[in-house]
């Protein structure tokens, strides 16, 4: 029941995402005379602060959220779980360096960091991007690390390397599909993370540029009139709220799937 | 027995509780939006910290109801062009430390301001002072490197004791003036306390930057008053509760929007015309402002006395816009396209939002690029902009036509007024630049008066500026507060007379 939940509201999300912008919709279009009304015919979901439909404009930020997320946690995971891969395999000098690098990135918390890059990147939902996936790695690479030191001393590992296997085919062929379950796992949570950190981002004027629609900042223009017109807050924040919900959902539902001792007890 | 023990528990609770409560503050609490920054005359700039220091000092000179010159500390005569005369008149001159404001005390606070060492602010308003001269302890005399008509106008700035400028006092921290209200403590926790000397009444201002906070706090009654900075929707949700009143007043601060005449398109007028005449601002204004919100025509209201009330501005005409764009060449696949900096406060992300609506329809394409204020402020002052609106505050003395319109102000000219002057937009007209010059040199005020005329209407012909409006002042405070009054430039002065009564 959980799981199809989820995967409905995700569904449900994407779809908006993809086919959003395929749709004869006006999320732009302002009208001052249809400003902060409710719910109506015309405007199912209502309107916001300047008369434009919150119903176009949640499409459009579902746009945003998914592209956003999608590509931060991409590059996270591909070049995570590279550089944690290659840390755990070769260690030495080189475990030693990165490991010290993402000590240095974990003692600064994550959101601080995407903020001071955003800011010194400009506004834009590129930069937006570009700074998280300068931060989303690290976790990524964490994992990766100590997956590979696990798997390194396999039989599997050691019979590459005896037979004159190529240090980066024995990574990409045979310890990343090992340790790619846990990665997997954590993709789904980190997902759930970009989705929060743009909405936070353009709530503080970091994230897409006006007149873009993004949750993050449907939210930001809608708490200035909660007293006035709540539906204008409520709206995008339960919308978030109800994908961020489904993607940790599914992170928790796949975590017990990949767990073999789990699955077995079940 | 239990329920005896319990009993018991319970009045000593309730007493201890009761006897906790400090009683009721029966002083007046002010919300402020913006948390004052120096509460020292001589190096403050920004609105809240300018409202509270007219509280605190008292200066030579403050402005009538037509924004003319008058005398406050001190009443002046003209002995030459360059030679004025303060004679101190003899009410309001007690300093809070007990002291008597004399003419040194004058002599020290405008040496003050004008040493380069201090870096005040305010030293380009008043440089043209080439010495201060005291004779006695009433009089003290001005005399000016070059004639300046709107003089006395300049001086402005709050007086404070001699002996305390020589200790190096910290006047922010610890203002000591002669004005009406008394500093007791702040600026600790978001809270600045004064008293009013006449009754001895506690005042105190608080800081909260959240207008739906601010509004709640008010309806809560933990504030008393607030003035302004609340957008037009939460005034009106304010006017619907019992227990509060609400006040408007026209307002003088006026918003304008500014196109850079570097750039390419907007050095040719027909562009500019293009923009001005696709702006519906009576839309905008009956939307988004209270209804004694003014549209603009000029940097001057026409009740100033250096303001035109035959001014007209420009008429919303779509179609002419449209017409003028298509005359130049751009079409729909080939638009005219131009960036626009905003500030990142919401309201006004959401006026450029409309702007940048207003002119898609006649098929202008805007960016918005919204910064924080220090990156928004430098980008405008350093002239990196195609257009951005702002505000002119508190605009009095006609001196602000050559700071902002002539040529020699535009900042880093290389002239005289090299990075002093807010020509930001490198605005440059033969005849504008005369006409300031000749308001400047002479003393018939019907003359400047016919100057200042002439520089707003060729203003609007060659529109360096689009004008927009002057938005209205509102207040709104419990019922139970009396004799509050919004002045002109948005002052707290009428908080000299303010009084509550119990609830």
């Amino acid at each position: 029941m959980k799981t199809w939940f989820s995967i409905s509201i995700l569904l449900l999300w994407m779809l908006m995402a993809v086919v959003g912008p395929l749709l004869p919709l006006q999320p732009d279009e302002v009208d001052l005379s249809r400003k902060m009304q409710g719910p109506s015919a015309q405007a199912l979901l209502g309107s916001d602060d300047l008369g434009r439909p919150l119903l176009h404009r949640l499409v459009y930020g579902a746009q945003t959220s998914f592209f956003v997320s999608f590509f931060v946690v991409g590059i996270s995971v591909i070049l995570g779980t590279f550089i944690g891969a290659v840390s755990g395999y070769f260690s030495g000098v080189i475990d030693l360096v990165i490991t010290r690098i993402i000590d240095i990135f974990l003692a600064f918390p994550g959101i601080l960091l995407v903020i001071a890059l955003a800011g010194l990147l400009g506004p834009g939902i590129e930069n937006v991007i570009i700074a998280m996936s300068c931060v989303g790695w690290v976790g990524f690479a964490r994992l990766a690390r100590a997956q590979t030191l696990s798997l390194v001393s396999r039989d599997h590992v050691q019979a590459a390397i005896a037979l004159g296997s190529r240090p980066f085919t024995i990574i990409l062929k045979h310890i990343i599909p090992l340790i790619s379950a846990p990665l997997i796992v954590e993709a789904t949570f980190g997902i759930a993370a970009v989705i929060i950190a743009e909405a936070g981002l353009s709530f503080l004027g970091l994230g897409v540029q006006p007149p873009s629609a993004s949750w993050g900042s449907m939210i930001r223009d809608g708490t200035a009139y909660m007293l006035v017109s709540s539906h204008i807050v409520i709206v995008p924040g339960v919308t978030l709220m109800l994908v961020v919900l489904s993607v940790n959902l599914l992170g928790d539902r796949l975590r017990d799937w990949f767990d073999v001792r789990t699955r077995l007890k079940n | 027995m239990l329920e005896k023990y319990l009993k018991l528990l319970l009045i000593i609770s309730i007493i201890i509780i009761s006897s906790c409560n400090e009683g009721e503050f029966d002083g007046i609490r002010f919300g402020l939006a913006y948390a004052p920054q120096n509460l020292d005359p001589r190096f403050s700039t920004d609105a809240s910290s300018t409202r509270l220091i007219r509280l605190m000092y008292r200066p030579l000179v403050d402005f009538d109801n037509q924004q003319m010159p008058a005398p406050a500390l001190a009443r002046w005569e003209r002995l030459s062009p360059t030679h004025y005369r303060f004679v101190l008149a003899a009410a309001g001159r007690r300093f809070h430390n007990g002291m008597t404001l004399t003419a040194e005390d004058v002599k020290a606070t405008y040496d003050s301001v004008l040493d380069r060492k201090n870096a005040s602010p305010h030293r380009s308003s008043v440089a043209l002072i080439e010495s201060i001269e005291v004779s006695g302890q009433d009089t003290v005399d001005f005399k000016l490197r070059k004639a300046d008509p709107a003089f006395p106008g300049y001086l402005v700035i709050g007086i404070i004791p001699k002996a305390l400028i020589d200790q190096g006092h910290d006047f922010s921290a610890s203002p000591v003036g002669s004005g009406p209200f008394r500093f007791k403590s702040g600026f600790v926790d978001g809270k600045l306390t004064l008293e009013r000397i006449r009754d001895k009444k506690i005042f105190e201002f608080i800081h909260v930057t959240n207008a739906n906070t601010r509004v709640l706090k008010l309806l809560k009654g933990e504030i008393d008053i607030i003035q302004n900075n609340l957008p037009y929707e939460l005034t009106q949700y304010l006017e619907s509760k019992k227990n509060i009143k609400v006040m408007h007043r026209n307002g003088s601060n006026f918003t304008y929007l500014s196109f850079n005449m570097r750039h390419d398109a907007l050095k040719d007028k027909r562009v500019r015309l293009a923009i001005v005449h696709a702006i519906d601002r009576e839309r905008i204004v009956k939307y988004m402002f209270g209804a004694k919100t003014r549209l603009a025509a000029a940097i001057f209201t026409p009740d100033h006395w250096a303001g035109d009330p035959q001014l007209k501005s420009y008429d919303y005409d779509p179609q002419k816009s449209k017409a003028l764009l298509a005359e130049m060449g751009y079409t729909k696949a080939n638009p005219l396209r131009l960036v626009y900096k905003t500030t990142n406060v919401p309201f006004r992300v959401r006026i450029a939002t409309i702007l940048q609506h207003q002119l898609k329809e006649v098929g202008i394409d805007v960016k918005l690029r919204t910064y924080e204020w220090a990156t928004f402020y430098d980008d405008i002052k350093k002239g990196n902009f195609h257009l951005y609106s702002l505000s002119w505050v508190a605009v009095k003395s006609p001196d602000i036509f050559r700071y902002v319109y002539h040529s020699s102000s535009i900042p880093g000219s290389g002239g005289k007024n090299a990075n002093v002057g807010a020509n930001r937009n490198a605005f440059i007209d033969r005849l504008v630049d005369e006409y300031i010059e000749k308001a400047e040199n002479t003393y018939d005020i019907k003359q400047r008066i016919h100057y200042y005329q002439k520089i707003h209407k060729r203003l609007i012909e060659t529109i360096p500026v689009m004008p927009l409006w002057y938005e209205e002042h509102m207040a709104a405070m419990r019922k139970n507060i009396h004799h509050y009054q919004i002045s002109y430039d948005g002052s707290l002065d009428s908080l000299i007379n303010v009084t509550k009564s119990p609830k």
